[in-house]
């Protein structure tokens, strides 16, 4: 046998010996691989900021939220007044779905959210912002984090205070850049003015449903909220057309206590609220654990289309590089013949073309790991979509391109072996 | 067995397709050759001496008979063996010199001790040391495309020494040389098989060799027609019978012609 430093720099010699033919050859494998790791990294990142996304919603949280149903216009709470009528709708999750949730089995704590629908102006425009009546536990529950000032406390919510906390959004939208002196100043609304105690950021993208994201809100405790607006909200329609709209709340975080139960506990809930709300629908609910659940079950289907995909490029290249190995092994008889002459075992002949292969297509593979990093970074930076490239993936690849030049290199190796010396002697 | 037979052959036959229309190529060849002498094989085409070479060379085997080398039964051998046996024992020397173009002339001499797995540093000093006895010392690091085609026969000479075979085994050597560089080349061997006691077996159909060997074994149709020791130049006006049709034989008969001005004796011959 050959020594192993031998065979390789041999099969380097011959590879530079052909450098058109050895890059043409492992074309297919370059393409496949950097198909892989970019198409790996571009659903990979995807992967990534959807699942970031579900888990700052909590996965140990149930949300329930209130939905505004379809009312029925010619019935209802409606007072006719002439031209300008005005209506009340009654709807969403109330102040008894929240005593009967807290003590159901399970749960730990709920986090109450409630949009008070309080037109926030700056000047004489009307902002996108909201003001929200919310419990203790938000900033936690909604993986927020403080920037400055500080959070509400339990004293703030034992009387009703008015302060408020607010999302990164308001600040900037309510006050000039680069303002310092942001908390400690006051917020008016119609009926109420708000100092401002703190600000809070949510760097995860978290959206909660019907009220958007806690950068938006303007956070007041939900005692204050019930005080000065009771359950009562205006929505003005149109000119001279004014609607009452009664909600206790607009989203619950329900916290389960052991996330083993969820599903169970999500099950009771559904049961509870499909009774106590059965004239209308209008509540519905997220389980997080679920959305990651089904997440996860597509990109296992995704992973593995993606896989077969994969697997043919490779199997493409690889036949390639067989076909041109077979070829080569022709073109080089009177090499084999002499070298089976000089002394050579057929186990050298057969690893001199193996390894050839194996270098060929390993070589290919770190081609193809560069083109597939570069075209995720392309896309990153363009389409502006977030890659990321695993460490797993780049190995993982180069391994199959090592297993695909023994795999497809193997016949070709073996027919080189085979090879009759006397045909090169005779063939003089 | 003398202790110094390098090569035995006891009724070596060789058949091919045997069964069916059957050629026997080799019909009984038995002889022996003893360490430090320079045989030459001789014979037309068709004669038997390719097949010859092949088995002695061990790439082919004997359909019936046995070839010992050094004593040892060959048949005997596995392929692997066989491998080893042709690497270290045999050096081979071919007509279209067979080296790899794209090695230099010193890796080119490396080649059967890489397959010996010989340490790079002591490769490099053998190969250079043999370089310098076939005179291309000046060259090692030269491709065999700059060379011409005496000198890449010198470089396979060296190639063939590398391994300190039992014997050489060269095949028409001087074939595709002209007449002056075929004289040096077969000088060459010439002083390798005296200064250095080294076997050398030639086959050729080239009869103005003869005088350099030892031992002349002359193949007609599969056998033996004569062995002779031939140990003066006298012998160069031996006989020439066996010798065909083809044109370097020709040649080569004229050559012979001119040198030693016998053309009624080459008229006969045809």
């Amino acid at each position: 046998m050959m020594r192993f430093t031998d065979i390789v720099s041999l099969s380097f010699l011959n590879l530079r010996l052909h450098k058109t033919r050895s890059l043409l050859t492992s074309l297919g494998v370059i393409f496949g691989v950097g198909s892989v790791i970019s198409m790996m990294a571009i659903s990979k990142g995807a992967e990534r900021s959807a699942l970031s996304q579900i888990e700052s919603m909590g996965i140990d949280k149930i949300i329930i939220y209130t939905k505004k149903p379809h009312f029925d216009t010619s019935g209802g709470n409606s007072s006719g007044r002439g031209a300008a009528t005005s209506s009340v709708e009654d709807y969403g999750l109330d102040v008894r779905d929240y005593q009967f949730i807290r003590t159901m089995e399970n749960v730990h704590h709920i986090t109450t959210i409630r949009n008070t629908r309080q037109p926030i102006t700056k000047g004489e425009t009307r902002l996108d912002l909201k003001l929200c009546g919310v419990s203790l536990g938000f900033m936690k529950d909604t993986s927020c984090h403080l920037t400055s000032g500080r959070w509400f406390n339990e004293i703030d919510f034992r009387s009703p205070s008015t302060i408020c906390v607010i999302g990164q959004n308001v600040k900037h939208r309510l006050f000039p850049l680069g303002a310092t002196d942001v908390v400690g100043s006051n917020i008016r609304t119609p009926y109420a003015s708000y100092r401002i105690v703190g600000i809070i950021s949510n760097d995860n993208g978290t959206s909660l449903p019907e009220v958007g994201s806690p950068n938006d809100l303007i956070l007041i405790p939900s005692n204050t909220d019930l005080s000065i607006y009771g359950n009562y909200a205006s929505e003005s329609q149109g000119r001279n057309r004014n609607k009452a709209i009664l909600v206790d709340y607009d989203v619950m975080l329900v916290n389960v206590a052991n996330l083993e139960y969820i599903d169970n506990t999500s099950k009771r809930l559904q049961n509870y609220l499909e009774k106590a709300h059965s004239k209308s629908k209008d509540w519905d609910m997220i389980v997080p654990l679920d959305l990651l659940k089904q997440r996860e079950r597509t990109q296992k289907i995704f992973t593995i289309v993606m896989g077969a995909i994969a697997s043919i490029s490779l199997l493409v290249g690889g036949i390639g590089i067989m076909n041109i190995m077979l070829a080569s092994v022709s073109e080089r008889k009177k090499e084999i013949g002499t070298r089976r002459a000089l002394g050579a075992q057929k186990f050298d002949i057969l690893f001199q073309f193996l390894i050839e292969t194996v270098i060929l297509t390993t070589l290919g593979g770190c081609v193809g790991i560069g083109l597939g990093l570069g075209l995720s970074e392309i896309v990153k930076r363009y389409a502006e979509m977030p890659t990321e490239a695993s460490m797993t993936n780049i190995l993982g690849s180069l391994l199959i391109s090592s297993f695909v030049g023994v795999v497809f290199g193997t016949y070709p190796a073996w027919r080189a072996a085979q090879q009759n010396p006397i045909d090169v002697l005779r063939s003089e | 067995m003398n202790d110094d037979v390098v090569v035995q052959l006891r009724d070596i036959r060789k058949t091919y397709n045997p069964g069916g229309l059957a050629v026997h190529v080799l019909k009984g060849i038995s002889f022996s050759i003893q360490r430090g002498q320079f045989v030459g094989i001789v014979g037309t085409s068709g004669s038997g001496k390719s097949t010859m070479l092949n088995i002695l060379g061990m790439l082919d085997v004997p359909t019936s008979g046995d070839y010992f080398l050094e004593k040892v039964n060959v048949a005997t051998l596995s392929d692997s063996d066989q491998a080893t046996v042709r690497n270290i024992r045999i050096g081979f020397i071919f007509q279209s010199f067979n080296l790899f173009p794209y090695l230099t002339i010193e890796q080119n001499i490396e080649v059967p001790m890489i397959y010996k797995r010989v340490s790079p540093r002591i490769r490099r000093a053998r190969a250079l040391e043999l370089a310098k006895v076939v005179g291309l010392g000046h060259r090692l690091g030269h491709r065999p495309t700059q060379l011409s085609g005496g000198e890449c026969q010198r470089v396979a000479v060296a190639r063939s020494l590398c391994n300190d075979p039992a014997f050489l085994l060269a095949d028409e050597p001087t074939g595709n040389l002209d007449e002056k560089t075929g004289n040096e080349i077969m000088a060459l061997f010439h002083r390798i098989n005296k200064e250095q006691n080294v076997t050398i077996i030639m086959v050729t159909h080239n009869p103005m060799f003869e005088p350099h060997y030892d031992k002349v074994i002359r193949l007609r149709d599969g056998r033996i027609v004569q062995t002779k020791p031939t140990d003066s130049v006298d012998e160069l006006t031996g006989p020439l019978s066996g010798f065909g049709e083809l044109p370097q034989d020709r040649m080569a008969a004229d050559a012979k012609a001119t040198l030693t001005t016998t053309a009624e004796q080459e008229g006969a011959s045809r």
